[in-house]
């Protein structure tokens, strides 16, 4: 067995940071276009459809992230998948996401006086182009700051998809730690790294917040 | 930003997609390893000396260099896949790997996967500190003990121990062994070559093998539905016997050579 | 892969009751310690001492700005190397507790800004100390603005609780890991299991809502 030195451990963790960063990302992305499809839905004067979205987003808020990545993991195989960490953590988190982001969304249309509505439906406009050109710009832009503190919370639960396996920053310390038997320092170290990707962000939502755009 | 998001989505749409058709076709392992090139193997990442990851992150080992030679028997190349012993048979039977190293038989295992001839020797083994006296389970009770969950220690230490003994099962080898030398628990029970690893690494504690629970060699684990692939590989293990490449592979990992007694299951 | 099998439920009846048991009762503990913790951060954050300010809001964002899971895992595997060992359950209560709070201090801060100033003044002016005024005049009006936030956070709490059975805490995740090695049946035992989840924040959500209305904020719902 190879020794790690300490610039080992530091070289090998931040390459693992890639994948932390690109699920990040691709949940995000992804949990973006399934929430506004979620937020649409939520939002929509059908009870039955409104109580659908609502009902989606109460399982995920409501059930721990670990048990849902397991469900994704170990069903992949019912959908006609392969059973493959990276998907299930990528799908796992984009659901996880999108369940989020669609609720601080509704929270942001909600917000907007009622004048809004009745303002682009005197102007004629259908409602689907109602929600695209006045609704939803205008309730994204709100909800900046906490969509900005979701992303934090969005990195934070990266580090659970080591559990099912996903090569990210937290699977590569287990595996560091194993061989070098030094929780202290990767553990740490990992830390570390988490705090200087998130509090940035956090930093910047609470910048967002002071001063709120309209 | 929003481009390289795009880009990664469509990655990800594009090997989903791949994937969806991969898994269609499952008629014959073998042939499909053959037309594929590519065997997959699921394999510990945290298990020395059979496979642990080195200063460049790559995996090394007893089973990696077994691996590699039924790779060369099969005339394709290695794909090895990092597994864990809570999800390695979902693995095996939703078809994600060919074949799992370094599993050990018994009958409940048997209903649900297939096993070839066993190619590695593996005791499971009770390790503590110098200074505690344990010579049997009976002194196991009242002891905490760290094991990995779902696998064979596990199993032969909950049947060994008296009631009393605290059992802490973990995810995996590295928080057994972590919890174990950071003294989170008393003793753990890892194969023998295994705690070797850790013995050497740590004077300090200077912890020892106390008794062995079980000898349990290390067969392949091949899904049920592939009689032809797991012939091809057992006849594979019984080539690398019989021509001494397994004999070396053992003076290489556990440094000491094989001793067909050490393969039969007990 | 075969059919959905549940044949393996009636017999794990009891393995999960003790599970959602241990799940339940580190809820219960957290959430006393966590409280407390809350209240007296939130204090130190309005304290003269400059100090204990910044000590308590660099405590906050370490604490928000990292995993849960790399909290316990330092907590459990990392601390021993200083010579600091908590067994597993208390490891896992401490990393629960520190996480509730550093999301605690905020909404009990929050709480107390709520409340308007007038009401510290008119209290020290009936000739009450700072503290009794801060107990008795400020705390329970500032309870109707903490209360819903600190149920939600109680609630998040407890989701993120099932990382904890990866140090062997015997919690509601862990008694469905060690089924499904049994059965062989993963995908409908963690599906099970995660429905559980969702029946308990359900459950503890309805409590908690009723609490508040019987004994905060007055009436029925």
């Amino acid at each position: 067995m190879d020794e790690f030195s300490t610039a080992d451990i530091v070289v090998n963790l931040l390459l693992a940071v890639r994948w932390t960063l690109v699920l990040t990302a691709v949940a995000f992305a992804g949990g973006g276009g399934v929430g506004l499809a979620v937020l649409i839905a939520r939002i929509d004067r059908r009870p039955w459809l409104s109580r659908a979205a609502k009902a989606y987003i109460g399982l995920f808020q409501g059930t721990p992230l670990l048990l849902q990545l397991f469900v994704m993991f170990f069903g992949l195989p019912l959908l006609g998948l392969e059973i493959e960490p990276w998907m299930a953590a990528t799908l796992g988190l984009t659901f996880y996401a999108s369940a989020y982001l669609a609720e601080i969304w509704r929270g942001g249309v909600e917000a907007l006086p009622k004048g809004q509505w009745e303002a682009a439906a005197s102007l004629g406009l259908h409602y689907v182009t109602r929600l695209r050109l006045v609704i939803l710009p205008q309730a994204l832009r709100l909800t900046l700051p906490p969509a900005v503190g979701f992303l934090v919370q969005l990195v934070k639960a990266t580090a659970v998809t080591s559990i099912i396996g996903f090569t990210e920053l937290m699977k590569t310390a287990d595996a560091i730690n194993n061989a070098t038997f030094e929780p202290f320092t990767v553990y740490g170290m990992v830390a570390v790294i988490y705090f200087a990707l998130c509090f940035p962000l956090t930093t910047y939502a609470r910048h967002l917040e002071g001063a709120p755009s309209r | 930003m929003f481009r390289l998001k795009n880009k990664a989505l469509a990655a990800v749409t594009i090997t989903a997609l791949m994937s969806l058709g991969s898994a269609t076709a499952w008629a014959d392992g073998l042939a499909d390893i053959r037309k594929a090139g590519v065997l997959k193997v699921g394999v510990f990442e945290d298990f020395p000396p059979f496979s642990s990851v080195g200063g460049d992150m790559s995996l090394k080992g007893y089973d990696i260099d077994v691996a590699h030679a039924l790779a060369d028997a099969l005339k394709v190349k290695l794909d090895l896949v990092g597994v864990t012993g809570q999800n390695r048979i979902p693995y095996l039977t939703g078809h994600r790997v060919d074949v799992l190293m370094s599993v050990g038989k018994n009958a409940e295992r048997e209903k649900v996967i297939a096993f070839t001839q066993a190619y590695a020797p593996y005791y499971i083994a009770v390790i503590g500190p110098k200074a505690m006296a344990v010579k049997e389970a009976a002194d196991l009770a009242g002891k905490s003990i760290a094991v990995n969950r779902g696998t064979l220690e596990d199993t032969s230490l909950t049947a060994a121990a008296p009631k009393s003994a605290d059992i802490r099962r973990f995810d995996n080898y590295s928080a057994v062994i972590q919890a174990f030398l950071s003294g989170q628990t008393q003793l753990m029970v890892v194969g023998n070559d295994v705690g070797a690893q850790v013995l050497a690494k740590r004077t300090d504690i200077a912890p020892e093998q106390k008794f062995q629970l079980l000898s349990s060699p290390d067969h392949l684990a091949v899904d049920k539905g592939e009689p032809a692939l797991t012939t091809a590989l057992d006849d594979a293990i019984g080539a690398m016997s019989k021509d001494g490449a397994l004999d070396k592979i053992s003076q290489k990992w556990l440094g000491k050579r094989l001793d067909p007694k050490d393969l039969v299951d007990q | 892969m075969s059919g959905l099998d549940f044949g393996w439920l009636p017999g794990a009846a009891g393995d999960l009751a003790r599970g959602v048991t241990t799940t339940m009762m580190l809820i219960v503990v957290v959430t006393a310690f966590g409280t407390v913790l809350s209240v007296a951060g939130a204090a130190a954050r309005r304290s003269r001492s400059r100090l204990l300010r910044q000590a308590v809001a660099s405590y906050v964002e370490v604490i928000r700005n990292t995993p849960f899971l790399v909290q316990l895992f330092f907590i459990f595997f990392g601390l021993p190397s200083l010579g600091l060992r908590l067994g597993n359950v208390v490891a896992a209560v401490i990393a629960m507790t520190l996480n509730m709070a550093a999301y605690g201090i905020e909404v009990v801060r929050a709480g107390l800004d709520a409340v308007p100033r007038g009401q510290w003044e008119g209290g020290t002016a009936l000739g009450l100390s700072r503290y009794r005024v801060f107990v008795s005049v400020v705390l329970p009006q500032a309870l109707r603005v903490i209360f819903p936030a600190l149920s939600s956070q109680i609630i998040i709490i407890m989701l993120e609780s099932a990382v904890v059975s990866q140090i062997a805490v015997r919690d509601l995740t862990y008694e469905a890991d060690m089924l499904q090695a049994r059965t062989f049946r993963a995908f409908e035992t963690y599906l099970v299991v995660t429905l559980i989840y969702l029946g308990l924040a359900t459950l503890m959500r309805r409590a908690m809502q009723a609490g508040a209305y019987r004994w905060i904020l007055g009436g029925r719902p």
